[in-house]
């Protein structure tokens, strides 16, 4: 059926950039230090890249100077909840409130309403048909026809796993954060394990906001990430922390996300409601989660957190 | 003199991140070819130095310490309530519904009313992620985000179709009655809006400081197991805490539409958000009841001279929402604590006998 294929095909394009996020949110959130300016730095990674290919005319130097004004961001980040110690919620919440402002100011000054490159980039393009896989019925649209990052996205899931577990530097951002006296002890630099953690999730993340602008649509607009970043630290808090089963929970959103764009085509006028069904269900899977978590505790004290 | 230092170390850290963000901002605009000090002055100039100006930056000041002190009060309990936003727009929203809804009764009786729905929308809404998080121990940050899009898109639906009104070209509501509107006075974009901001200013500065949910907020804030063993129900002064800001936000909402939009539009938070806004004022006040008071005209005269910097600049109003975003990236950090070298430093300015002392100690 058409529309299974299509639902199946949405799902995989809309929860790429959530994954890349959660990818690289899970770093920072195993190292402790809850990177809260994901939102931020996948607006900024669209915003970059989406400039940097008007300007260059290059998807290569879009992608290049798109990871590192992310890195730099991410790096002030750091900078002020690792070495400043910073309430980092509040640090995130400005980085995201800085990176909206700086765009739309940008925007206003180049006197656009949204950045279009598809004259430089041709979105078909881009995508990548696997020969025989995309006539197979249904594995056929999950599989084949989508972009480069995203099929990176999903062999970085693989790859996450790997270096968190069996890599030295895994230990070492896991150790971190499950105890850093005892990683200050025996001679871990702790800080600079948790700049690296946050480094991550700001480069993971620029892919995603090149992912979400250049790559499939060939635009940016204002505020186009949407709480996507949010989104990544629902999964990152559900799955917590371990790489495949937050990489599940954000398929589970980008499912949720592409059933409400597929099934509002036969809902007529109540469609414009379907758009919150995806932020609903992250609602309703975070209460089921916190259910099932905390149904053997029976601590008679209130922990805020 | 331990008080005094405090409070010195608390102004030191507000006006450090200020000058910090002004420096930034300017060498923003500079970098486009303006004229920072031009562009400062202008903004300060037309929002402080003028009658009109100073009675339009307390106009547009009276929403912004309703969500300031909305705000104020979760933070200071350490519950992030990200929510005001969502309240803040849907309380405005029904209030506008009850507004046009309902023809030829009393002024007073009719803005009674529509403030009530805007508070009693703003609770409700405020409830779900307070019980999610009291009784559910679900973390409130991203509930209240996800609940803040749901809202948008709620009211974008309702606001195209069920009430949209026919006669305007844009995507609005109808306008509420004129018996709904609050009176400017003395010709001037003062309302009777302010005014009531004013009055629950006070009482939730008596509330903070005078009575026993002040002491319980800030208990709750610095160590929740503490106050629950010495037997506060936290459960359930957190649902208490989060239904007052609930109520404050949707007030806020409710007196902004009726004070200075008439009608609902798509953009009625403004940019970035009448929410947002009020956190930031929330940090610059430091979650204090008079800090949030002076940190919202200070903000509000920012937002009022960016109106005038586009006449005069080609600079484009959004770099108060740059400023913003650095400003509060700053306030994140204490700069200046306490004990730290620095603070005596500064301080040092103001003590020259102390100087003497130090020499002689060592």
């Amino acid at each position: 059926m058409n529309l299974t294929n299509n639902i199946l095909y949405d799902m995989i394009y809309h929860s790429t950039p959530i994954l890349l996020a959660v990818l690289g949110g899970l770093f920072a959130h195993k190292a402790n230090v809850l990177n809260i300016g994901l939102e931020g730095m996948m607006l900024m990674g669209a915003f970059s890249s989406a400039l940097a290919v008007m300007i260059t005319g290059s998807l290569w130097i879009g992608l290049l100077i798109s990871v590192l004004l992310t890195l730099i961001l991410g790096w002030i980040f750091a900078l002020l909840s690792v070495k400043f110690k910073s309430n980092f919620i509040i640090t995130g919440f400005g980085i995201n409130l800085f990176v909206t402002a700086l765009s739309a100011f940008v925007l206003k000054y180049l006197k656009i309403a949204n950045i279009n490159v598809s004259s430089t980039v041709s979105v078909s393009d881009l995508k990548i048909h696997i020969p025989i896989i995309k006539d197979i019925p249904i594995i056929g649209s999950l599989l084949s026809g989508h972009t480069a990052i995203t099929y990176t996205a999903f062999l970085l899931i693989i790859v996450v796993s790997i270096v968190l577990y069996d890599t030295k530097f895994g230990v070492y951002v896991r150790v971190v954060g499950e105890n850093e006296e005892a990683a200050k002890s025996v001679g871990i630099n702790v800080n600079a394990i948790k700049y690296a953690a946050v480094l991550i999730g700001a480069a993971l993340c620029a892919l995603a906001g090149m992912e979400l602008s250049v790559e499939r649509l060939a635009l940016f607009t204002n505020g186009m990430t949407a709480g996507r970043g949010f989104i990544a630290i629902a999964a990152i808090y559900c799955g917590r922390g371990e790489p495949l089963k937050c990489s599940l929970y954000a398929i589970l959103f980008g499912l949720a996300k592409s059933l409400a764009i597929n099934l509002a085509l036969f809902a007529g006028p109540v469609s414009g409601l379907f758009e919150m069904v995806p932020y609903l269900t992250i609602v309703v899977v975070l209460l089921v989660v916190s259910v099932i978590q905390n149904r053997n505790n029976n601590l008679r004290g209130f922990k805020l957190e | 003199m331990k008080k005094k230092n405090e409070i010195l170390s608390n102004i030191y850290s507000i006006l450090i991140p200020i000058i910090i963000a002004l420096f930034v901002g300017g060498i923003i605009i500079a970098a486009i070819g303006e004229n920072p000090f031009l562009t400062y002055q202008i903004m300060i100039q037309k929002s402080l130095f003028s009658v009109k100006g100073i009675l339009k930056t307390l106009h547009f000041a009276s929403p912004l310490i309703l969500t300031g002190l909305a705000i104020a009060i979760t933070f200071k309990a350490n519950i992030f309530n990200m929510g005001v936003e969502g309240a803040a727009v849907l309380g405005g929203f029904f209030a506008g519904v009850v507004g046009f809804s309902i023809k030829g009764i009393n002024p007073v009786l009719h803005i009674m009313l529509c403030l009530l729905t805007g508070m009693i929308v703003g609770m409700v809404f405020t409830l779900i992620p307070a019980v999610l998080k009291a009784y559910f121990k679900v973390n409130e940050m991203v509930v209240t985000l996800m609940l803040n899009y749901v809202v948008v898109e709620v009211v974008k639906y309702l606001a195209q179709g069920v009430f949209k009104d026919p006669a305007s070209g844009y995507v609005a509501t109808y306008a509420i009655n004129d018996s709904a509107m609050f009176n400017k006075i003395l010709n001037s974009d003062l309302t009777m809006f302010f005014f009531l901001a004013l009055i629950v200013f006070a009482i939730l500065y008596v509330i903070f400081k005078k009575s026993k949910l002040g002491f319980e907020i800030t208990a709750i804030g610095k160590n929740p197991e503490f106050s629950e063993a010495t037997g506060m129900k936290v459960a359930k002064k957190i649902i208490f805490i989060m239904l007052i800001s609930g109520a404050v936000s949707g007030l806020a909402g409710a007196g902004y539409l009726m004070s200075e939009k008439y009608r609902f539009t798509l953009d009625f938070s403004g940019s970035p958000g009448l929410g947002w806004d009020g956190m930031l004022i929330a940090l610059l006040g430091n979650h204090n009841p008079i800090g949030v008071l002076i940190a919202a005209v200070f903000y509000a005269a920012l937002k009022t001279g960016s109106e005038y910097i586009g006449l005069f600049t080609n600079v484009p109003k959004d770099i108060v929402g740059v400023i913003q975003g650095i400003l509060i990236l700053c306030l994140s950090v204490r700069f200046v604590k306490q004990n730290s070298g620095l603070f005596d430093k500064l301080t040092g300015i103001f003590k020259p006998g102390s100087r003497k002392t130090k020499s002689n100690e060592c």
